[in-house]
């Protein structure tokens, strides 16, 4: 192939390629003006091919940038070095600004003589724009982190203010209730026919009932904020603790409760007491309609914590409101079923949870119903860690 | 003793809930014990009060509820611990409170014992006849062997 056909060739191929490159591509002049633009640059700056070619790149360029392109052109005339990195600012056609990484080649001809740059651009303005965003974020992170903390002090405060008002404001009228109903059923009630008397008998339920209510909201609340101690608990020993005391609410009831011994977990015994009341005091009114209670408590160990299920033989549930069992106030049951107040399994819910645990709740296929659980161990504090390996050395 | 306080001395009750301060005399009166109740209304009236009485005239027990108008209740406890004259009386709070917080702070002012006064009435008369129990074994005079 003759020189010149071959040098034809070459422009072909490194034209085609400049067509197809997914970057801006361009030659440039020595005098600065435009020579050759690719597709992609011009839908990055935004102009025609037919407006750029043989205007001067500075009509584009950021004013501030001059001096670096000044410097960069002059850099490679000199010899210093063939090809340069920069990264540069232009204005597109629309006004906007642009951050653009340069990449300018000067091509010489065979004496040495230099002919023209070749240039590539690549678009990096979203990418500044999100460090720069990221460098703003964390310049004001301090002054924000500060905020929110004084806001989350803030609705703790309010909580506390919250709850200790239910506490004790709740609390006091009903206790007017109760007593002096009490009083008028002691000082009257022989008096009263048999209607009035229960009407005084049912203001009574309802006042101990609102009681019941305001100490399980104030649980939940408890349980949603309290300071976790961890420690090595007993399980097993827990639950049978809570089922001698449902029998001993009731003590003419006929009951079998089995749990299943050595069931141990790393957690808050205070908060694994209260799930456990709760889940078994549920398992025990909803098994009322039954001959006897029967309540099994069985579990394992998994690797990251320990899971146990509580199974009655009680009425059970449907299913489809399965969800709809751990919603505070949402009963499935009317009271004459053994219902409360609808708060029981949002606390043992949110006992679990802050465990990093789950409760699950299964209905059928026999009678009754079965709630598991998984519980994931706490992280035991330094001193309880030496004690257990000191324990662990003397056995 | 007998069973009951002596007859000159009386229980001193700082309650500002007039519902609470009458149920509380009946459920005194329910307990059968020979009880005098004086009841004042808030902290600042309980410290006046205290701070007027002769030596022999303090009451031989405060049943003093926590949220009071002017000074709470654990101010007026605190400065009953501050005073000499005081210092020594026996004081139960009285709170419907069960937080484990609020617990620990009315201990830590120098209660000598805490009482969550309960909504039904009947559990009521019983922390009632309970306070009376902890009065007399405060009183008892020392059993000589």
């Amino acid at each position: 192939m003759p020189p010149q056909q071959a040098a034809t060739q070459d422009e072909a191929r490194f034209r085609l390629a400049m067509a197809s490159a997914g970057i801006g591509m361009a030659i440039v002049s020595l005098q600065g003006e435009w020579v050759d633009v690719n597709p992609a640059l011009c839908r990055m700056f935004g102009y025609g091919e037919g407006e750029l070619i043989g205007r001067r790149v500075h009509a584009i360029s950021h004013p501030d940038d001059l001096p670096l392109t000044a410097q960069l052109f002059e850099r490679l005339h000199s010899g210093e070095a063939d090809a340069l990195d920069a990264e540069k600012r232009y204005i597109r056609k629309d006004g906007s600004t642009i951050d653009v990484l340069l990449n300018t080649a000067l091509m010489r001809g065979a004496g040495g003589a230099p002919l023209y740059f070749i240039s590539q651009f690549r678009d990096v303005t979203a990418q500044r724009a999100a460090e720069r965003a990221l460098r703003e974020l964390n310049e004001t992170l301090e002054q924000r982190v500060r905020e929110r903390t004084a806001e989350v002090e803030a609705a703790h405060r309010r909580l506390e203010a919250f709850t200790h008002g239910v506490s004790h404001d709740l609390r006091a009228p009903l206790r007017a209730i109760d007593g002096f109903a009490a009083q008028l059923d002691r000082q009257a009630g022989a008096a009263l026919d048999a209607q009035a008397r229960e009407q005084l008998s049912r203001i009574r339920n309802a006042s101990a009932r609102m009681g019941a209510l305001i100490d399980s909201l104030l649980e939940l609340a408890r349980i949603g904020r309290a300071e976790l101690r961890p420690a090595n608990v007993d399980v097993s020993l827990l639950a049978e603790w809570v089922a001698a005391e449902l029998q001993d609410a009731q003590p003419q009831r006929p009951a079998r409760v089995r749990v299943q011994p050595g069931l141990d977990a790393i957690g808050d015994e205070r908060l694994l007491k209260a799930l456990l009341s709760q889940l078994l005091r549920n398992a025990w009114q909803f098994s009322a309609a039954c001959e006897r209670v029967e309540i099994d408590v069985e579990g394992a160990r998994a690797a990251d914590g320990l899971h146990f299920v509580v199974r009655d033989r009680g009425i059970g549930f449907d299913m489809a409101y399965a969800g709809k069992l751990f919603e505070p106030f949402q009963r499935l049951h009317g009271s004459e079923q053994g219902a409360g107040h609808g708060i029981g399994l949002t606390i043992a819910q949110q006992a679990a949870a802050r465990h990093g645990g789950t409760i699950r709740a299964e209905a059928g296929p026999g009678p009754g119903a079965s709630f598991h659980v998984a519980l994931r161990d706490l992280a035991l504090p330094a001193q309880e860690r030496a004690r257990d390996n000191t324990e662990t050395r003397a056995a | 003793m007998n069973g009951k306080l002596a007859p000159d001395k009386e229980i001193l009750l700082v309650e500002d809930n007039p519902d609470d301060a009458e149920l509380t005399r009946i459920a005194f009166a329910e307990t059968g014990g020979d009880y005098r109740l004086r009841v004042v209304s808030d902290g600042a009236e309980a410290l006046s009060y205290l701070y007027a009485c002769a030596p022999a005239e303090l009451p031989a027990l405060v049943l003093l509820d926590l949220n009071l108008p002017k000074l709470d209740g654990r101010e007026v406890l605190q400065a009953i611990r501050a005073e000499p004259a005081t210092r020594s009386l026996p004081v139960v709070v009285l709170t419907t409170s069960a937080e484990p917080f609020d617990v620990d702070k009315v201990y830590a002012l120098g209660a000598n014992s805490y009482i969550q006064k309960p909504v039904e009435f009947e559990r009521f008369v019983e922390v009632v006849r309970q306070i009376g129990l902890y009065w007399l074994a405060l009183n008892q005079p020392p059993t000589t062997p």
